[in-house]
């Protein structure tokens, strides 16, 4: 099935999470967030969320420069 | 009541309907505390002097360097090796001499930082640092005060607001839980100055609304600004119930 992530298309196996994709993707866990369709999904369900054909999968990392 | 210097100088105020004299009075009252006096307190600092809010501390224990003034516009090149709040409390009672500025010229641990807090309505995180952001979103869960968050690097920003008057408020480590991350900093990476002054000037305009009563639509979202194509995105942030800072174990 199809996802977008950071607005580009990319194919994956369905019951794919969150932690999977990163994992798939080579993104590190640590400081990278993610949001699903807008909103923030908490590190603590990552591994919970399975992706749904057509999501679209924000990562970004923290940025702390001021 | 409002003096008649008062009154004309925030004249351009009054006529909003938004803001008026009641507004006035609200930022006149309005006590905030300022961490971090580069890129992101610069602007905030200056607009919040400009706009008549009553009581100012500002916190950081950097001197000023010559590569800090390709962004930080609230100083000048004569006042390189000063020390930032010093020069920055002079600045802001030049701008404005009828509020009151404070200067705290040292990183604060957390027991000073929760005593600060106890005297403010109000925190702009305007720092440089993942562990200053983790410490401050921390003492002002704790203390309940509301927290608006900036930051930039390259040609990104990132903007928060985390009401923690309110219960339900998700805070900062919901969204990045974790704090040793070797976060991206503008001296590892670099930064435009518009970019860091955008932001700065988007939490001074937050700031104001908040004081006067104005409803927020950033409270527990995350909003990104990019640079290059000046567009924002705009993320929600839910409390995270496993939160070891704001969550139900903490």
């Amino acid at each position: 099935m199809n996802v977008f992530v950071n607005e580009q298309t990319l194919e994956i196996a369905p019951d794919c999470n969150i932690e999977e994709l990163l994992e798939a993707l080579d993104k590190p866990l640590q400081g990278t967030a993610v949001a699903v369709n807008q909103n923030i999904l908490s590190r603590s369900l990552w591994s919970d969320y399975s992706l749904q054909e057509g999501d679209h999968i924000s990562l970004f990392q923290a940025i702390a420069g001021g | 009541m409002l003096t008649d210097s008062e009154m004309l100088r925030y004249s351009r105020h009054l006529l909003l309907e938004d803001v008026g004299e009641l507004g006035q009075k609200d930022l006149k009252n309005g006590k905030v505390l300022i961490i971090g006096m580069g890129g992101l307190g610069s602007p905030a600092a200056m607009y919040l002097a400009a706009a008549g809010v009553g009581s100012l501390v500002l916190c950081d224990f950097d001197c000023l360097e010559v590569s800090n003034l390709q962004r930080q516009i609230g100083y000048q090149t004569g006042d390189i090796g000063g020390d930032k709040v010093e020069l920055m409390k002079h600045r802001l009672e030049m701008i404005n001499p009828e509020i009151r500025v404070r200067s705290i010229n040292k990183e604060m641990a957390e027991e000073q930082l929760l005593m600060e807090l106890m005297m403010v309505n109000l925190v702009l995180d305007c720092t440089d640092n993942m562990a200053s952001r983790q410490m401050i979103n921390a003492a002002c869960v704790k203390a309940k005060v509301p927290l608006i968050v900036g930051a930039a690097i390259r040609l990104e920003g990132q903007l928060m607001f985390f009401d923690h008057s309110q219960a339900d408020s998700a805070c900062y480590h919901c969204l990045f839980p974790n704090s040793d991350e070797q976060a991206l900093n503008c001296s590892n990476s670099g930064v435009l100055g518009p970019v860091v002054g955008t932001i700065g000037t988007m939490q001074a305009l937050e700031a104001i609304k908040h004081l006067v009563g104005l409803p927020s639509g950033i409270k527990n979202k995350l909003k990104l600004f990019d640079g290059k194509t000046l567009d924002w995105q705009t993320f929600a942030v839910k409390k995270d119930p496993e939160c070891s800072v704001c969550g139900k174990n903490r």
